[in-house]
């Protein structure tokens, strides 16, 4: 579009002001340089689609399943995913075959058999198990489930069972609203954080700035791991998992915050000696407005760009307590728990859709960083 | 520059000591101790250990003494040099660590040489030929690798060696040449069972690397020296690849010093999975037994190769880059 | 080729449906319930058989041969000959199918220098008496015989003649007296003198009758006590038992330069500081580690020559071993175990997936059955199934001593309580979800083939499936107000009732999740639990806090319940499993009353029982054996679920290479498996 050429290179004649364009450059807002700019680099547009799409899921995950995560029946554990079948000779009704299994007795393994003869109808919009729409409205609909006369928990399986036959589909839904969501916390503190600490550091400078940066690198030389199991060991028994959960993420994001002040206080430093503040001072401004008003909207995007990067690494390391065994447990659900669960031999071996949650992290995280990558481009629109 | 470097090697030294008592402090933070775990142990197999002997193997291990008087005691000891005899090994620390050390850095270097591979040429495309599909899909290889969990991969990786091509499971060398000494064959099994976690490692380190590197290129590639080069008639490639990459990689470089800790700490996860004999499942076994002096020493050395590599790559940075001297 | 997850269609032809729709109607009805004959995996478990001891002198072999290397170190003039190593009174034993080759190398894998169990339980052998292969007799192994006499007070255990220790030096009754007077009686080494040497509070002694005879002399009747020398006790030989300075005997000739008595206290302390110790306790602990020390003499077929703390564990032949076969051949018949080191344990599992694996049982997890199975070709090896004799391998402890919250403590002490949480379990559910359907599902009471099993009914007692009867005794004890969602309330108004079941990871079985299960089961019956997964540690503390509600553990070793009673009543003051059936009363016990909470009157009654049956002669011994289960399984203290199953440790690889592998062998930490089959007699076929 015209905007961007114009920006892109910032000396050419059109940008003095002599077009439309180059007038509209001028008087754009900052968010609207940004977004312009945002909008070329069409992987990060694609993956902010990606990663709203996370938050409805995470938002809507009661409707969106099939069945309760938690009903468990021995006689469909460890059951591959079914087919879906959309046709029914010519005509459009979606519906899945009966499945039968039993243990073979020569190879212990579960052998399910389709049932040719009983056709279970899917429907869209299917009466299920009932649930509260974002915790408030009682409704009984969900995305998928099957017709009148059966039960989708004994019949419905998108993504196979776990070794309890519990519906992968469901727990995966489920565990998605936890793990995107319980990430948010963690980085709203690191972000509180950093910005506070940093800025100060930034601003004031002297020993303010020198007593928070050997803070910081005290922080950054405590290795993680032994910090997180030495934390996880120590906190008190009778919090629910999801409590110590948050008080795990808290000290996680205790010590991530550094990444996030030392950007801060690096812009803090550059902008301290730009005219515009030296204006401001000089004008008469007090030190919070010149702080608030003037320098914070100018590194506000690439504030927004760092959070945005955080995400990811919480995901990651929610994954990693868990592998190790120390963040999220059973009985709770999220993707740290069901790849904790599917990281053994037998898994891989033979029944590998449970390694399917390794998905959605993966998108997730690839989604999160191309968006802070995009985000943190465009946030300097007179740059590259 | 003599002066900021005193400082801070001083600043250093201090920040040692507040990562040794916050090692020691880790260790001691779940209930109980060695002793805890060994008598769970010994009654699991139908021991009993009654109260009497479990307060005489504390007072043997000097474990039944207050935290401070044994953080005092273990602080003399590291001061001398001496590092403690681990509890459940029965070897001195500094024996049980030294094993294993010379196979972390190994391992640690040949998963720097692998990302160094993957990242700069995917860095350097990636800044020439921005926002082309090009761009996009080798930036998605490098970042798949750090959106991958590192454990389930390596599970994976593992099982299909095995399973379709007969390799040895999991550790750094076959049965026969565990115990062996150094040979041409030895280091062959070596590097037979090296190249799993060193590419698991790189493509998860190579993401930070390939942004960095881009973010810079771009910054160089516009800069007027680029485009008189080009007017001078200077190939495309040598125009690329003589001036501004160099420049840009100039942060790597003082990048390295800190590069050894963080590996070390980031394959934690992949050699306890793979069951390597490095010092990544050492420490967890150590933090999980309680083992006190070995847990404490490899933290303790942990901290101080972070610290050590953040000095060195901070001197490097202001030795190679005059305008950081400046803006201090 | 399909892979195993993908779906088998039926073909077109009517033919195919219906014979599809029979196998259908029948796997339906199959699925998920166990097969009429017998349990699953029937073909994998085999005949118990295993090695005997041979008795009739007639048999005994007049002439010795030896392993090869060992001949020629005989002929270098290292070693004096054959019959001059395997003493005077070797022991001979029959091996299960034939006589053996000499040679080859056993591979094993360990996880650590805390894994010396593995050591100690495939090659580690030198307890006084032994368990046969049925479990149930005792055979001797170090000493020859044994007499008992004045009415169980005393009890002559005879040694060998011209016994050696694995350095040549003579193996007699005073490495047992100086175990006894130096070691054991020495209040610095041994502060807490061992429980099993005395009967009913009163210490017994150990005395010399000449080299190769001991007594050891008790005030009251203890003719339990052969159980205790035959079993993994504190006087359970040197291997194992030696690094706690325990064991019954122990190597003069070696430790007195290390004890002050005899090397004087200068000379110690220059040695224990010369080596990094602070204390010269610690030091001769080291010492007698079998599994770290590979100086120390033993009297095992195999000798540690690279110690547990390096990343091979080798173990080699013991030149003077004692064991011969009936054709005469001095075992062991394999002269080296090489240990390799995997401290994950997928990969040593997959390791032994992957055939690199000898004989392997310990920490091979039966969840990974169907890929061992898939793998047989091409790991070269076999898989054995070996039930455990034990009622449960998953067994729900419920605290009877809980003070923290009196309502739940006074419902956990309520017998119908627990009767009907008891029947609202669906142990057919448990058994096929994570036992792959080979356990038994039941009450906690040990095994029907043992003596002390009171008869079939219990193992079904208060243990089936009954939620409709469950409902009814909820309701009768008074629990009959339920909430909006079903479950119901407590009676003092503080809402709705929840049990607290607590849980330890990374064990074989995944305790976690069978408590996931038991919890959506007793929706049914309207109890909410609420599942925690704790630290092994913080679990272990808790219990001795008395804090836990209800906890999820095995009972392994319940089989053998007099040497090893932790999991059947509160024996031990902390730790997991039978530590919380009510900590209080552990603190009862171990105090003689003076400290804690008096049991509840059948509890006392199976003390009291238990205590009494140490001094009791065999039939009266099994009475009371009998009587001691009624009362347990009765209570329900301890909730089974499924058991008599090879989950622990039970799943054996064997390589097709080896041989005198027995079809089925006892499986039991008392007996120490593979022990009692006798594992000198193994040897490797090519």
């Amino acid at each position: 579009m015209a905007e961007e050429a114009v920006l892109h290179g910032v000396e050419t004649p059109e940008a003095h002001g002599t077009t439309d364009a180059g007038e509209r450059v001028y008087v754009a807002s900052q968010w609207q340089l940004m977004w312009w700019r945002f909008r070329k680099h069409h992987l990060a547009m694609a993956a902010g689609i990606v990663v709203v799409c996370f938050y409805l899921v995470a938002l809507c995950a009661d409707f969106l399943a099939t069945t309760d995560p938690e009903l468990s029946d021995a006689k469909r554990s460890l059951m591959p995913p079914q087919r879906l079948y959309w046709f029914d000779g010519w005509s459009l009704r979606p519906h899945v075959y009966a499945v039968k299994g039993a243990r073979d007795p020569k190879t212990f393994k579960r052998v399910y058999q389709v049932d040719p003869t009983q056709k279970i109808p899917v429907h869209v919009f299917a009466h299920g198990f009932p649930y509260k729409l974002f915790g408030l409205i009682p409704m009984d609909r969900h995305l998928l489930g099957v017709g009148a006369g059966h039960e989708a928990a004994q019949t419905l399986f998108i993504l196979g069972t776990d070794v309890q036959g519990r519906d992968l589909w469901s727990r995966l839904l489920y565990a998605t609203r936890i793990s995107v969501s319980i990430g948010l916390v963690g980085v709203a503190l690191s972000l509180f954080l950093g910005v506070l600490l940093g800025g100060m550091s930034g601003f004031y400078g002297g020993w303010v700035d020198t007593l928070i940066q050997r803070l910081i690198e005290i922080l950054r030389s405590i290795p993680t791991i032994p910090l997180w199991m030495g934390l996880a060991a120590a906190l008190p028994r009778d919090w629910s998992i999801l409590q110590m959960y948050f008080a795990i993420t808290i000290i996680i994001s205790l010590l991530g915050w550094t990444e996030l002040a030392r950007v801060v206080r690096g812009r803090f430093l550059a902008l301290r000696e730009e005219d515009f503040v030296v204006a401001a001072r000089l004008a008469g401004c007090s030190q919070m407005r010149i702080i608030f008003v003037h320098m914070v909207p100018s590194f506000m995007s690439h504030i927004i760009a760092a959070t945005t990067l955080a995400l990811p690494a919480m995901i990651i390391s929610e994954t990693s307590l868990s592998f190790l065994g120390l963040g999220l447990r059973p009985p709770a659900v999220s993707w740290g728990v069901l790849l904790q669960q599917a990281q053994n031999v037998q898994t891989v071996a033979i029944s590998p859709w449970l390694m399917l949650p390794a998905i959605p992290v993966i998108i997730a995280v690839l989604a999160f960083n191309f968006l802070g990558d995009g985000l943190r481009d465009a946030a300097d629109p007179y740059g590259y | 520059m003599l002066a900021y470097i005193l400082r801070r090697l001083l600043i250093a030294i201090g920040t040692v000591w507040v990562i040794s008592v916050v090692s020691f402090a880790i260790i001691q933070l779940p209930p109980g101790d060695y002793v805890t775990s060994y008598i769970a142990q010994l009654m699991s197999t139908g021991s009993l250990v009654t109260q009497e002997e479990a307060e005489n193997l504390r007072a043997q291990y000097g474990l039944d003494q207050p935290i401070y008087v044994q953080y005092a005691k273990w602080v003399w000891l590291v001061l001398q040099g001496n590092f403690g005899v681990s509890m459940e090994w029965k070897r001195p620390v500094t024996e049980v660590i030294g094993d294993r050390l010379l196979l972390t850095v190994l391992l640690a270097l040949t998963a720097v040489i692998f990302t160094w591979i993957l990242a700069i040429p995917i860095g350097i495309y990636s800044a020439v030929r921005q926002y082309s599909v090009g761009d996009y899909v080798f930036t998605c290889m490098g970042f798949i690798g750090l959106a991958i969990p590192n454990f389930l991969l390596a599970l994976v990786i593992m099982y299909l060696a095995f399973a379709y091509f007969g390799a040895s499971v999991g550790g750094l060398f076959s049965t026969e040449y565990m115990d062996a000494p150094w040979s041409l064959a030895r280091v062959q099994d070596l590097l037979k069972h090296l190249w799993i976690p060193a590419i698991i490692l790189s493509t998860a380190g190579s993401a930070h690397l390939i942004r960095i590197l881009r973010a810079n290129l771009l910054d160089e590639l516009r800069k007027p020296y680029v485009v008189t080069a080009r007017a001078k008639g200077l190939s495309e490639l040598r125009a690329i690849l003589k001036y501004p990459v160099r420049v840009a990689l100039n942060p790597f470089i003082s990048t390295v010093g800190y590069t050894l800790p963080y590996l070390v700490s980031g394959s934690i996860i992949v050699s306890i999975v793979l069951s390597l004999p490095t010092v990544g499942p050492l420490l967890l076994k150590a933090l999980l037994a309680q083992d006190m002096f070995l847990a404490g020493t490899i933290v303790l050395l942990l901290g101080v190769m972070t610290v050590i590599g953040t000095l060195i790559s901070d001197i490097l940075l202001i030795w190679v880059d005059p305008r950081i001297r400046l803006e201090e | 080729m399909r892979r195993p997850w993908q779906m088998r269609k039926t073909g077109k032809s009517w033919c195919w449906l219906a014979v599809a729709l029979c196998v259908l109607a029948v796997s339906g009805w199959m699925g998920g319930h166990a097969v009429a004959a017998g349990p699953a995996g029937s073909e994998l478990m085999g005949k118990l058989e295993g090695p005997e001891v041979v008795t009739d002198t007639a048999k005994f072999p007049k002439s010795f041969k030896e392993a090869p290397q060992l001949a020629e170190l005989v002929k270098a003039g290292k070693l004096p000959p054959v019959q001059e190593r395997v003493s005077q009174d070797p022991l001979v034993i029959k091996p299960v199918h034939e006589i053996g080759k000499y040679g080859g190398t056993w591979r094993r894998g360990f996880s650590g220098p805390a894994d010396f169990w593995n050591g100690y339980r495939c090659c580690g052998h030198d307890k006084i008496l032994f368990w046969d292969y049925t479990g149930n007799k005792i055979a001797p192994n170090v000493a020859k015989g044994w007499e008992i006499s004045d009415n169980g007070r005393t009890f002559t255990v005879f040694l060998r003649k011209g016994m050696k220790w694995s350095d040549g030096h003579p193996f007699t009754a005073d490495d047992f007296v100086f175990w006894y007077e130096d070691i054991h009686q020495n209040n610095d080494l041994v502060p807490a003198k061992t429980p099993v040497l005395s009967i009913n509070g009163k210490p017994g002694k150990m005395e010399k009758v000449d080299d190769t005879t001991i007594r050891f002399i008790f005030e009251d009747p203890y003719f339990a006590f052969v159980d205790v020398l035959a079993g993994a006790t504190h006087l359970g030989g040197h291997t194992y038992q030696g690094r706690e300075l325990m064991g019954g005997f122990a190597p003069r000739h070696y430790l007195q330069q290390y004890h002050p008595k005899y090397a004087g206290k200068e000379a110690v302390d220059k040695l224990v500081k010369a080596a990094g110790y602070d204390n010269w306790v610690s030091f001769l602990k080291f010492k007698n580690d079998w599994a770290f020390n590979p100086e120390l003499p033993t009297v095992a077929a195999w000798k540690t020559t690279s110690p547990i703390n390096s990343p091979t564990w080798i173990l080699e032949r013991n030149p003077y071993f004692y064991m011969v076969d009936p054709a005469g051949n001095q075992l062991p018949y394999i002269g080296k175990v090489i240990m390799t080191v995997a401290e994950n344990l997928e990969v040593l599992n997959l390791r032994a997936i992957a055939g690199e694996y000898d004989f392997q049982a310990r920490h091979i997890d039966i969840s990974k059955l169907p890929v061992f199975l898939e793998n047989r070709a091409k790991g070269n090896y076999k898989v054995y199934l070996d039930p455990a004799d034990s009622g449960c391998d998953a067994c729900m402890f419920l605290n009877q001593t809980y003070e923290a919250d009196t309502e739940i403590g006074k419902w956990l002490q309520n017998r119908d309580f627990r009767i009907a949480l008891s029947l609202g379990i669906d142990r057919e559910q448990l058994n096929e979800a994570f036992w792959l359907g080979v356990g038994t599902p039941g009450s906690q009471v040990l095994s029907e083939s043992s003596p002390y099993n009171p008869g079939p009914e219990y193992r079904t007692m208060h243990s089936t499936y009954d939620p409709a009867k469950a409902n009814q005794l909820l309701d009768s004890i008074g629990l009959t107000k339920k909430d909006a969602e079903g479950y119901r309330v407590r009676t003092d108004g503080k809402g709705r009732l929840r049990i607290e079941i607590m849980t330890v990871g990374g064990q074989f079985l995944q305790f976690t999740q069978i408590a996931e299960m038991i919890r959506e089961q007793w929706r049914k019956i309207g109890i909410q639990a609420d599942v925690s997964e704790i630290e092994r540690s913080l679990a272990i503390k808790r219990a001795g806090a008395n804090e836990n509600q209800a906890h999820l553990w095995q009972n392994d070793g319940t089989e053998h319940f007099f040497t090893f009673p932790t999991h059947l009543f509160p024996y031990a003051l902390e730790g997991l499993g039978g530590a919380n059936i009510g900590p209080l009363w552990a603190q009862w016990f171990r105090s003689n009353g003076a400290r804690g909470k008096e049991p509840a009157p059948p509890m006392q009654k199976l003390i009291e029982l238990w205590k009494k049956a140490f001094g009791a002669p065999e039939e009266e011994r099994i009475k009371l054996g009998k009587e001691i289960w009624r009362i347990a399984v009765e209570e329900q203290w301890v909730i089974g679920t499924v058991g008599l199953s090879p989950a622990a440790q039970g799943v054996r690889i064997v390589s097709n290479n080896m041989g005198n592998n027995p079809a089925r062998q006892y499986n039991s930490p008392d007996g120490m498996t593979p022990a009692t089959s006798r594992p000198e007699t193994f040897f490797f076929k090519k």
